[in-house]
């Protein structure tokens, strides 16, 4: 890494420069071991690797894989309509490790918090961290805590790591031609709720932050690909999954996962919708003929969820600058054009 | 659906008059819409639209961004809109200041800049932007915000291309060029090369901005010689401005008609006008590519100096100017600040006046992205390069 | 340049007013308008520019929708 260079916020925003910070510390960690899927939301490990015969007691035994994630959290404003940084911290965690088709059986927390900060926030974090352990059965196992001199970070910063255990892992480069795109609903309520809290504009809109392992678990045995549209969107997540696949996305501007209030944010901002992140939704793509089932059961959890688009042959709307797959959209005007991997970090413009 | 209906007129009309045409669209949230829309992808062929200098963070010249950068790192406090701070000059962006100590706020609004300036003593506003834009700098001045004004009055820009339209009606550029070589044999067998004659770089009618004219009016307009529509946002708007030209270029005329209808009104917004007027006067000023423009620019009247950032840190100013020292040829405008772009192969200029296209300028795409913007049409994402980069 | 946005007025005071886009509320200056309530104006970072025309107005018309 070049030491002059000083490292940018845009860096850590998911974006192509948050890409090649990663790609630059990575090529320091280059260690190889037996983990798999180091590119994915979490790390795969063979558990049978530790065996030398799946062989007990005259039964073939089906050892699981075992999936490993971390994630590190600072949320502006910490507290929010629909949910605050504790619940974010254990629900990242726990998606991450859903949507590779896991099922979490642990979780480690670590507090960094800043000396000052409210006792009773502090409490607040823990009991809505408590609750969702509850409510998914997924135990914090092992943690750690810091508290630094004022001014050293800003109020509080939450890391979990997870690991689950899968039979069968999804991976977000798995979409076939012919793939129909699904959400689980409707995608940037997050970004809303934290959006309108800090530019001060009421709405009902609630973040949309919430485990997603049950969700996942009915359907995963259909899903080719998955993924959470966290940091970035479904701009990011789907560009990654079509590039990963060498497919295109396309989606469908008239059947777009948006409630109105989101667009209306959006535009106000001039942010682009695309760009919004969810904390409870993922997006998956499907084979065809099991599309109309899977939205059925992923209904029963959440009635907006459905088809937004089609993986494609990347030749179809293959441009020069992206000819290894990308997303695209196909507008109400009959027009089709690309969806950027967002840049930057979500900056409200006038212009 | 009304859009495939409008379209199949423009493609009629395209048909009728059967030459190249080329529309520029003046305001960049234009450009946004036409981009988020796909219009391009459906037009007829000979139907360009070219991205005009309607997008503010573009056209602010290298030395205002050089002296707001200058003082935010000697420690003066900037608020900007998110637009603007990543534009860069030749101390960097205002970013880059950030990244090095300096206090930049984002806002918002002018009443979150106001609120700020509560907060954070000697806080400057830097108020970029043409006159829709400016009324509410101006509400701030009249409420004690300080302010920095990089603002600028459309109309004059407008004359400005339209002198350039007339003037040079070929700017060739080579990579065109090349496909107006009309070949002949001579009789012995050996071919020859003419150029034909070309004017396709001529602009054959403004897609006029939509919320510029709702404060300034559509009278302003009426004394340029070229067909214009002022234009709403939507796709069917856009649309429908295009078959209003065309319907002007079948017709011979060349007036200001209005499709925004719902909002801008003859006259524009009266008490916003008194208002940018009460705070502001006019000045000359600089575009980035346009060069001065003469009263095209406004100053913070002399009644509101203490208030105007300009005239406050004027030593400060004047120290940074002479440390950013203009190249020795360097042309100086009447303000007395060099004219060139201090990154020479940038051709911004040109690209913001219709001359060339983004990606005939030599650092598009190579050295220039929107990750790692060398120009300011590259900054923005209304710049016509940052949109061409993105969409294509 | 200028991103602007319609919205309803569903409550004056003074030089202030709520306005509703789509759902979401804000807190906007109206001293450039003359508005009353359930008017549609066009609103730029913050302020109200202009009173839209309720007749034939596809922007409101989508924004009802």
């Amino acid at each position: 890494m070049n030491n002059k260079k000083v490292i940018e916020l845009e860096m850590g925003a998911g974006g192509q420069k948050s890409e090649e910070l990663i790609k630059n510390i990575r090529k320091v960690l280059n260690v190889k071991g037996k983990w798999k899927n180091t590119k994915d939301d979490g790390a795969v490990f063979e558990l049978k690797n530790l065996w030398t015969s799946n062989v007990h007691n005259g039964h073939l035994m089906s050892i699981p894989k075992l999936v490993f994630t971390t994630d590190a959290f600072i949320v502006d404003p910490l507290f929010f309509p629909g949910g605050d940084i504790g619940k974010i911290a254990i629900c990242g965690t726990l998606n991450d490790l859903a949507v590779m088709g896991a099922k979490p059986i642990g979780i480690s927390l670590s507090l960094v918090i800043e000396e000052g900060f409210s006792q009773s926030d502090l409490e607040k974090i823990i009991n809505s961290i408590q609750k969702i352990s509850k409510e998914t059965g997924v135990p914090i196992v092992t943690g750690d805590t810091k508290v630094t001199e004022k001014g050293k970070i800003d109020k509080i910063e939450i890391t979990t790591s997870g690991v689950g255990l899968a039979s069968k892992i999804i991976s977000n480069n798995g979409a076939k031609v012919g793939d129909d795109i699904i959400v689980s609903g409707y995608l940037g309520e997050h970004a809303v709720a934290l959006l309108a809290k800090r530019f001060n504009y009421q709405t009902k809109i609630k973040s949309d932050c919430q485990p997603l392992i049950s969700e996942i678990q009915s359907v995963s045995k259909y899903l080719t690909s998955c993924k959470d549209p966290t940091r970035g969107g479904m701009a990011a997540v789907l560009n990654e999954m079509a590039q990963k696949s060498k497919t295109n996305f396309v989606l469908e501007e008239k059947t777009l996962p948006f409630k109105k209030e989101t667009v209306a944010i959006s535009e106000l901002l001039g942010i682009d919708v695309f760009s919004f992140p969810s904390e409870g939704r993922f997006v998956a793509t499907v084979a065809k003929k099991d599309s109309k089932k899977v939205i059925q059961i992923l209904q029963k959890f959440n009635k907006t969820a459905k088809v937004i688009g089609w993986v494609e042959r990347p030749a179809r709307h293959a441009s020069r600058s992206d000819a290894g797959g990308g997303l695209w959209l196909k507008t109400s005007i009959g027009s089709v054009k690309k969806i950027e991997v967002p840049r930057g970090k979500l900056i409200p413009r006038i212009c | 659906m009304e859009y495939k209906k409008i379209l199949k007129n423009i493609q009629e009309k395209a048909e009728i008059i059967d030459r190249p045409i080329r529309f520029m669209e003046l305001c960049g949230t234009h450009s946004e819409s036409i981009a988020k829309h796909g219009i391009k992808n459906i037009l007829p062929e000979n139907i360009k639209l070219i991205t005009g200098p309607g997008c503010p963070v573009c056209v602010t010249d290298q030395s205002e961004i050089d002296i707001i950068t200058g003082l935010a790192l000697a420690g003066i406090p900037i608020a900007c809109y998110g637009d603007a701070v990543n534009i860069p000059g030749s101390l960097g962006s205002l970013e880059n200041a950030r990244q090095k100590g300096a206090q930049v706020f984002i806002v918002y609004d002018v009443a979150e800049a106001l609120e700020l300036s509560k907060k954070i003593s000697n806080l400057v506003f830097w108020g970029i932007g043409f006159e829709t834009t400016t009324v509410m700098t101006a509400w701030g001045i009249q409420n004690n915000l300080t302010v920095f004004s990089s603002h600028k009055l459309f109309p004059p820009a407008m004359e400005a291309l339209l002198k350039n339209n007339k003037k040079n009606p070929v700017i060739a550029s080579v990579a065109k060029q090349s496909r107006n070589f009309k070949y002949s044999l001579t009789k012995n067998g050996i071919a020859t090369v003419a150029m034909l004659p070309r004017n396709d770089n001529r602009i054959d009618g403004f897609i006029n901005p939509g919320h510029v004219s709702a404060i300034i009016g559509t009278e302003v307009y009426e004394k340029f010689q070229i067909p214009q529509v002022v234009a709403g946002f939507g796709a069917e708007d856009v649309l429908l401005a295009i078959e209003m030209l065309l319907n002007q270029i079948i017709s011979g005329e060349k007036k200001v008609e209005n499709e925004y209808v719902r909002l801008v009104k003859k006259e524009g917004n009266q008490k916003a006008q008194k208002i940018i007027y009460e705070v502001f006067e006019i000045r000359n000023a600089s575009w980035r590519g346009l060069g001065e423009i003469k009263n095209s620019g406004l100053k913070i009247r002399k009644k509101y100096q203490q208030l105007d950032a300009e005239y406050i840190h004027r030593d400060l100013i004047a120290k940074i100017k002479k440390e950013i020292k203009p190249k020795k040829n360097a042309r100086l405008d009447s303000r007395g600040r060099p004219l060139v772009d201090a990154r020479r192969a940038c051709r911004c200029g040109e690209v913001l006046q219709g001359l060339i296209e983004s990606r005939q300028c030599p650092l598009f795409g190579k050295s220039c992205t929107p990750d790692n913007p060398q120009g300011a049409c590259m900054v923005s994402r209304e710049g016509s390069c940052n949109i061409e980069y993105r969409f294509s | 340049m200028c991103l602007a946005i319609p919205a309803k007025i569903i409550k004056i005071n003074d030089q202030l007013a709520i306005v509703d886009f789509q759902g979401v509320q804000k807190e906007v200056n109206i001293s450039l308008v003359d508005v009353k309530i359930g008017d549609y104006v066009m609103v730029h970072a913050g302020f109200a520019i202009e009173k839209m025309e309720k007749d034939n107005v596809k922007e409101i018309k989508k924004y009802l929708k």
